[in-house]
């Protein structure tokens, strides 16, 4: 018979990420160690997340990070380390519990000196099945690719959002100080909003929180994602995003169909700022921005998943290379989709994308989280 | 955007609308003053060329056009971070044409619209930077010259080695006799392209004035990607388009040698069998008496790469034999390999020792002081348009030689005509599409 040895070890402060920022409120964290007879010690971590918003068509995406030094460094804790209803998707709200099983990792000589960060992110779950591709090769596309008519896609969840200059600016501070991931342009205070400040910390002009992060390489923004354990999204994943499949639930449900499969826009359809309804962000201030818009200010416009801001605010960055080498030696191209606050209607649709040096850093593009197969934690 | 009437514009052919503007020709901008230039073609390159004359403080962007408006924010983008004015967006050139406060027109469009944009540029007044190949056609190019000289024009082409430092040592390292007498010089351009997907043709996209975009070429079904980069009607070819570099420099090394008396292409569409009509192997021989220039290029020899970005500036030499963009000079006493890109040069003597190295950065920004310099100076650029042509003339050459069945031609530098095929003389000047049309009096 095993016998539990509970020693109960407050452990440090829990820190919560607020949902202005566009991190999911996470609150009434609890974290204490407890010791096993056999496996070692494990860490118990409690919270609640109430985000009226979170179901399984839209749960959150929660991780962990953990610092054994007092916040000078940190970790991310892996998803196949953890145990419980409140880590990696989570599609309900409450009280959440999870067991962090580890056996170097959990035990702390100095308690005291143990800090935990979970932090959540609004997903839209687009589930499995076809759905229909449109960008063919050409104008500026990966013309190496096979792209067949209705491409099918397994499960996979994207952000709601797209990366915000808090979320951004929670990273850089993670970061021990380092320069890495910043750089000045990214104090442009219409165009980003990032401060440097003396110390090595990081600040976010007041104000500018709910705004897309900018001036991000594609580096940076693979970076942040592993930071997460998530990664950019496909091209095809993010045309699908933003169309749809042929079913809203999939095609093992196939209860819901689409009624655009082939939509143009997220919402549908018609032009950007038709009879003077402006439905995303673009090269107009008529639709009340000079410059990009705090995420999610166009969300009665979102994606038949309730992604926003795939047309216009910034273009994305994704996973996918441009690899016609009609300028061999220039090769390494990323793909950028959704055109952007500087864009013509036109190019906010879902199928013209843009290539763009992976080291670029532009004030009209940003990026959004994917967790799905392949390359995320 | 500004309406243009172009019914009205329409109405004067481009030699008439000239007439008008030699009266009128602007002043160089003296010392202090920016010189304002109008970009055309918001590609990769036109995009690059914008963003870098736009870091000028003695320039100032104002026209950035294409006639496909997604181009648009890529563009704007990089002027707007690095100037305070905001460009006006446009997809019809004359606009810029038709604004006397702008200098200049960077005309960085695929290869069918170099030779017109140039020529009503310099009609309207316009100094221009010219991307390479300078010309779609033998005429045209010849047109060019005569348009720039008419009206007085400073027309630089973009062929930026010219300008870098380390090409000039190496001219004159061989030009000092140290490689003794020059009987060969050999130029590589060996990339790698995929074969290209074929797609069917579509739709003209919103926001594309795709009439423009064909402008003097044919307005063929608009079929999305870079397939004009593979068709006659467009392009002077993948090859040509690139080889055009090496080709300039080994005629700059050789201390500007003007024309070849022959040519003869091997080679065709051998391994992209993709339904493209331009060769993706090409393999040249010019004759210019004593001297034989060879050309060896293709388009499937993915070992061959081109100098890598970590080598261009600095203190490093290309892996010469798998450098994809290299030229190499034979001698009686020696040999030299120079690469592209800011690749410097190594010379050997008549043992194979190493007689001299010379380590190379690019010219891009060279080149772009030179351009703007002789905009106040009225003095001819380092790649003047009649260089231009002569240089792009051995990408044509080598183009009909294949397109009549790989025939050695024999060419006249007088009449810029080929003696011993009437074939060969049929592709010299292509059909223009009206109202795009290159007049015989510029």
């Amino acid at each position: 018979m095993l016998r539990k040895l509970l020693l109960s070890i407050v452990i440090a402060a829990l820190f919560c990420r607020c949902s202005y920022s566009q991190w999911l409120e996470i609150s009434n964290f609890k974290l204490r160690q407890e010791s096993t007879e056999l496996a070692g010690p494990k860490i118990i971590i409690e919270y609640d997340i109430n985000d009226p918003n979170i179901s399984p068509e839209s749960p959150a995406y929660v991780f962990v990070r953990y610092s054994r030094d007092s916040g000078k460094t940190w970790q991310f804790i892996p998803m196949d380390s953890l145990r419980g209803n409140g880590f990696d998707i989570v599609g309900k709200s409450g009280h959440k519990e999870i067991v962090w099983w580890g056996t170097g990792q959990t035990s702390f000589a100095d308690a005291n000196q143990v800090k935990v960060r979970v932090s959540g992110i609004a997903m839209a779950r687009v589930p499995a099945g076809k759905f229909v591709m449109k960008s063919l090769p050409g104008s500026g596309r990966d013309e190496s690719k096979e792209i067949t008519p209705e491409p099918n896609l397994p499960l996979f969840y994207m952000a709601k959002h797209e990366t915000t200059i808090s979320m951004y600016t929670d990273y850089l501070n993670e970061l021990d100080g380092q320069s890495e991931g910043w750089n000045p342009r990214m104090t442009n205070e219409n165009r980003c909003g990032i401060v440097r400040n003396d110390n090595g910390t990081y600040s976010v002009k007041p104000g500018r929180e709910n705004y897309p992060v900018t001036y991000v390489s594609w580096y940076d923004a693979m970076n942040f994602l592993q930071w997460c354990g998530l990664r950019l999204p496909t091209e095809a994943e993010w045309e699908k995003a933003l169309r749809g499949g042929f079913y809203l639930d999939g095609d093992a449900v196939k209860k819901k169909p689409n009624p655009m499969p082939e939509r143009r826009y997220p919402w549908g359809d018609e032009s950007p700022g038709a009879d003077s309804v402006f439905r995303c962000n673009f090269d107009t201030e008529d639709d009340g921005f000079a410059y990009s818009a705090p995420v999610g200010s166009f969300a009665r416009f979102a994606s038949p998943y309730g992604i926003c801001d795939l047309a216009g605010n910034v273009a994305e960055w994704t996973l996918d290379w441009y690899t016609t080498s009609y300028h061999a030696g220039l090769d390494g191209f990323r793909m950028v989709r959704g055109g952007s606050w500087m864009a013509v209607p036109a190019a906010c649709d879902a199928i013209t994308g843009a290539t763009q040096l992976p080291l670029k850093e532009s004030s009209i593009m940003g990026f959004r989280a994917v967790k799905g197969p392949g390359k995320s934690r | 955007m500004k309406s243009l009437n172009r019914r009205e514009f329409m109405k004067g052919t481009v030699g008439a609308a000239a007439g008008l503007t030699l009266l009128s020709q602007p002043k160089a901008r003296a010392a202090g003053e920016k010189v304002i230039i109008g970009v055309m073609g918001l590609g990769g390159r036109g995009t690059f060329l914008a963003e870098s004359f736009a870091q000028r403080p003695d320039v100032e962007i104002a026209y950035l056009c294409d006639p496909n408006t997604r181009r648009f924010a890529r563009a704007r983008e990089v002027v707007e971070e690095t100037q305070e004015t905001r460009p006006k967006m446009i997809q019809d050139f004359r606009e810029i044409l038709d604004d006397k406060s702008v200098d200049a027109l960077i005309n960085a469009t695929p290869d069918h619209w170099h030779g017109l944009g140039t020529i009503m540029a310099c009609q309207a007044g316009k100094d221009v930077y010219v991307e390479k190949p300078m010309a779609h056609n033998i005429f045209e190019g010849r047109k060019m010259i005569e348009a720039a000289r008419k009206y007085k024009r400073v027309v630089q082409v973009g062929m930026q080695s010219r300008s870098a430092a380390y090409s000039s040592k190496a001219k004159e390292y061989i030009q000092s006799g140290k490689l003794g007498d020059i009987y060969v010089v050999r130029v590589f351009n060996m990339m790698q392209h995929p074969m290209r997907n074929k797609v069917p043709d579509q739709p003209v996209p919103e926001g594309f004035d795709y009439d423009m975009w064909c402008g003097p070429a044919p307005k063929l079904p608009y079929n999305p990607g870079r397939q004009w980069l593979n068709q006659w009607e467009y392009s002077v070819g993948p090859i040509p388009g690139d080889l055009i570099h090496q080709l300039d420099m080994s005629r700059f090394l050789m201390n500007d040698i003007p024309y070849p008396k022959t040519v003869f292409h091997a080679g065709g569409v051998n391994a992209l069998n993709d339904g493209r009509e331009i060769p993706d192997t090409q393999m040249v021989t010019f004759e210019y008496g004593p001297l034989t220039l060879m050309a060896e290029s293709a388009l499937w020899t993915p070992y061959m790469k081109k100098i890598p970005a970590n080598i261009r500036d600095s203190d490093r030499f290309p892996d010469w034999p798998f450098c994809s963009t290299r030229v190499e000079v034979l001698g009686t006493k020696g040999f030299m390999y120079y690469g592209r890109h800011g690749g410097g040069w190594l010379a050997y003597d008549a043992n194979g020792e190493l007689a001299h190295s010379e380590y190379g950065r690019q010219g891009d920004k060279e080149h772009q002081d030179n351009f703007i310099d002789c905009i106040r100076t009225r003095k001819r650029p380092n790649a003047d348009v009649e260089i231009g042509h002569k240089s792009v003339l051995l990408c044509h050459m080598a183009n009909i030689s294949y397109r009549v069945g790989n025939l050695k031609l024999e060419f006249n530098p007088q009449t810029e005509r080929f003696t011993n095929c009437d074939e060969a003389n049929t592709y010299i000047k292509r059909k223009y599409r009206e109202p795009w049309i290159v007049p015989e009096n510029v």
